[in-house]
């Protein structure tokens, strides 16, 4: 007990002396990594401790996993001090390493702390060789190309290790590098690098499962001297477009007001003669519309005397041929005066001397109502009351006119051959010719009439209620057959057609004795003018009949009016006729109106 | 005495403490299992297999081409016909698609087992006939030389996988010791025909490890309708 004791208490010195003494066992020793270059070999090294003042050896055991059997290291020279190389056959890649390391010395020995290798994980290659940049000159410009190797110890080629790359730049003065990845090729192209200027370049590689390798040793490249094309071409086209718009300005700048008036060409205004724009502007359309409106037109007060002849062509009983006188014409222009919108329909519907005597009659034609004008003073008896009746293939310049301009331009329907209408619009309706005459026939045609050979194939029309016609311009034939029966119409300002027949000629009689019978063919006097010709300036020249009993016969039998070829016949062969006739005349007193219109009262009879 | 024991243990204790060994968990860089060292992880061992049997097929068909090349560069020319070279081998390998289907997975092992056992002295015996021809190019003789490193580090793998797949049990059948025959021929022919069958042969039963291992990697880890491509 004693020799314990004293053991013990001898140890306890011994320890506290060492220790006073500086020397101890070895500090723990401390693995600090275990690598494979290449996945086939690896080797670990470790760090010492403090050796405790002494002497201290260091060996390496592991332990393969699963197992208890404990190695020691195969190889601690070739990889150096304080490491633990494994070859090729001591490396498995199927197992865990369980390794440690144990510090011995004089006084005691220290263990390290485990580690467990997995060789797989633990894969860092080696750096890359030959590592080479090169300057290479392109079109758009230098740049440089680094190009590698592969490091020696690995295994690329059968797959055994897949190995990625990494590059990084700098120019001396730079703080930071700037690094490029490369993927699995061994070589990198660097561009925008600055002229003239010498840059380092690294290279590294990992595997897929692994560390990063060292960086190579830095290459050195410089940057040739050069001015980058672009930039100068640039330069270049910038200048030039820069001159190029200074060049254009100047010249629209010169040119200035041509320019404005290319592009802002200047509205016209609007060319309505009469047409006021401020008053349109000003909303009043009214007004705007009145502006235009011609005061004094139609020329009603010289209408009236003007307005002397014109023929009537009605139906039957409705069919009366009318020839109305001054005051007719006058009654009848009153009457239609206010119509002035009237559009020239309905004459017949409006109020006139010739109402009563106006018939709906389907004669003329449809277009005869556009032949009216506002004023539908002009308007077409015919015309106005025909309703249904078809075009008139007779009937030249048929247009929807209105038989405008007044006074000179009236034109008789029935004498369409020579008209010039003016205004080419109006057109007369026409009642075709044998109509007229077979509801003439029962009509027995007292003497006098006037026969208005028509000239041309134009149809009579047969309104009833054509109460104004004016004529523009018609040749008659000069009837050269006695007069029907001058009867003195005497006080007859009216002439009326009795009939027309077949050869578009007019038989004219007075109308002053309306209550003649037809029958009377007497006809004495030459009350009646008989129109002989219209001469250019809308002059009618009437020509007194003489006594001519042909009357009867024209009415009776249109047919066998062969002898009398100046009643049935087409105007042309009795031309000569007329001539006769005319130089027959003893006298013809010729009234010419104003405007062209014959004053018939003055053809008076004076005998 | 007893008192005095105790006394020194304690004291003993007291003083060796600071130095005393600390043992540590083990750092287990693939799986936290405390206590035995941990293991590398099935899933892990089979991918490397797989990648070994891979780059073992694709190495052996380089090594069948560039042979022929070498021959033709000889001016000699051999033709294999198909199914004759090959040595049957004295454990029943299943060969036909529907009989691998069929197999378990410790029989998929045990028939790698089989082949990368069978292999591995021939290609050793390969690798030096090679050297010994005239111009036998460089390429070749290190692909047989890596072939037949890679194919014993496989071949210690399978090993691996069937402890851990099969258990400790699993090595339980025994594989019969296959004399390989040597024979030196003079003949250089017959040499260079031998070799080139080896290779021809090798490079076959290469694809079918490869299979395997695949196979049993879909089976394991995937665990999906796994079928042989």
């Amino acid at each position: 007990m004693r020799k314990s004791g004293a053991v013990l208490v001898l140890t306890f010195i011994a320890d506290l002396i060492s220790q006073a003494a500086g020397v101890s066992s070895p500090g723990k020793p401390r693995l600090t990594s275990c690598r494979s270059p290449e996945k086939e070999t690896f080797t670990c090294w470790w760090e010492p401790g403090y050796d405790g003042g002494l002497p201290t050896t260091y060996a390496l055991y592991y332990r393969l996993e699963n197992s208890e059997t404990v190695y020691e290291c195969p190889d601690y020279r070739t990889a150096g001090k304080n490491s633990c190389f494994f070859n090729k056959n001591d490396t498995s890649l199927w197992v865990n390493y369980n390794i440690t390391v144990v510090a011995t010395n004089a006084l005691g020995k220290n263990i390290s702390e485990p580690v467990e290798v997995d060789v797989v994980y633990i894969v860092q290659p080696n750096t890359p060789e030959n590592v080479t940049a090169v300057v290479v000159n392109d079109d758009q410009g230098p740049f440089v190309r680094v190009s590698w190797e592969k490091p020696r110890t690995a295994d690329t080629r059968s797959g055994w290790i897949t190995l990625l790359y990494q590059l990084r730049i700098k120019q001396e003065k730079d703080q930071e590098w700037e690094e490029y990845d490369a993927g699995m090729q061994k070589y990198y192209n660097v561009f925008s690098l600055h002229p003239d200027k010498e840059y380092m370049v690294q290279v590294r590689c990992k595997p897929d499962h692994g560390f990063w390798s060292e960086w190579t040793q830095t290459t050195y490249v410089k940057m040739p001297d050069y001015i980058p094309r672009e930039r100068s071409l640039w330069i270049m086209i910038a200048i030039f477009s820069v001159f190029i718009v200074l060049i254009l300005t100047w010249t629209l700048n010169v040119k200035r007001n041509s320019v404005k008036l290319c592009l802002l060409p200047p509205v016209p205004g609007p060319k309505i003669k009469g047409f006021d724009k401020q008053l349109l502007k000003s909303g009043k359309s009214e007004e705007v519309f009145n502006s235009l409106v011609i005061q004094g037109f139609p020329p009603t007060t010289d209408y009236v005397d003007l307005m002397v002849e014109y023929l009537e062509v009605y139906d039957n009983e409705e069919q009366e041929l009318v020839l109305d006188g001054k005051d007719l014409s006058e009654d009848c222009m009153k009457s239609k005066s206010p119509l002035d919108s009237d559009s020239g329909r309905g004459s017949c519907d409006s109020r006139t001397l010739l109402l009563e005597k106006c018939i709906e009659r389907r004669e003329g034609s449809r277009s005869d109502q556009h032949q009216y004008s506002q004023h539908g003073e002009t308007s077409w008896a015919s015309s106005e009351c025909s309703e249904s009746q078809g075009p008139e293939p007779g009937s030249p310049e048929s247009t929807d006119g209105r038989a405008k301009t007044w006074p000179d331009v009236f034109s008789s329907p029935q004498l369409q051959s020579r008209h010039h209408y003016q205004n080419g619009a109006v057109k007369p309706a026409y009642h075709s010719v044998p109509e007229i005459l077979s509801h003439l026939s029962p009509l027995a045609t007292p003497s006098n009439y006037h026969q208005l050979p028509l000239q041309q194939e134009g149809h009579f029309s047969k309104p009833p209620c054509r109460h104004s016609q004016s004529y523009n311009q018609f040749n008659l034939d000069i009837v050269d057959a006695p007069a029907p029966g001058v009867s003195q119409s005497h006080s007859s300002e009216y002439v009326e057609v009795q009939t027309v027949d077949p050869q578009n000629m007019l038989l004219l009689r007075p109308l002053s004795d309306a209550n003649h019978e037809p029958e009377a063919l007497d006809y004495a006097g030459e009350d009646y003018s008989r129109v002989k010709e219209v001469i250019s300036n809308n002059v009618l020249l009437l020509q007194r009949e003489t006594s001519h009993q042909f009357v009867n016969d024209y009415s009776q039998d249109l047919d066998s009016q062969a002898d009398q070829c100046t009643i049935q016949q087409s105007p042309h062969p009795c031309k000569p006729a007329v001539q006769q006739s005319n130089t027959g005349m003893p006298q013809e007193v010729m009234r010419v109106m104003g405007n062209g219109y014959v004053d018939s009262t003055v053809l008076m009879p004076t005998y | 005495m007893k008192k005095t024991t105790v006394l020194q243990v304690c004291v003993a204790f007291v003083l060796c403490s600071p130095q005393a060994v600390t043992g540590s968990p083990v750092d287990c860089p693939d799986q936290d299992t405390a206590g035995t060292s941990c293991a590398i992880s099935l899933e892990k061992l089979l991918e490397r297999a797989v990648q070994h049997a891979e780059l073992i097929y694709r190495v052996s068909e380089e090594s069948k081409l560039l042979f022929d090349e070498m021959l033709i560069s000889f001016g000699m020319n051999l033709h294999i016909p198909e199914g004759t070279m090959c040595a049957p081998k004295t454990v029943l390998v299943p060969m036909s698609k529907s009989e691998i289907q069929q197999i378990s997975d410790k029989w998929i092992l045990h028939s790698v087992l089989i082949l990368a056992q069978f292999w591995i002295d021939p290609l050793v015996d390969v690798q030096t006939s090679l050297e010994n021809y005239e111009n036998a190019p460089s390429a070749l003789l290190n692909r047989s030389k890596w072939m037949s490193s890679k194919l014993m580090s496989l071949e210690k793998g399978i090993l691996v996988l069937i402890r851990q797949v099969l258990g400790e049990g699993g090595l339980a059948l025994e594989v019969p010791e296959e004399t390989s025959e040597r024979f030196v021929s003079s003949n250089m022919f017959e040499t260079v025909r031998k070799d080139y069958s080896a290779i021809y042969c090798f490079r076959k039963d290469a694809h079918k490890m490869q299979t395997f291992l695949k196979l049993l990697k879909c089976r394991q880890i995937d665990k999906e309708n796994c079928t042989l491509f």
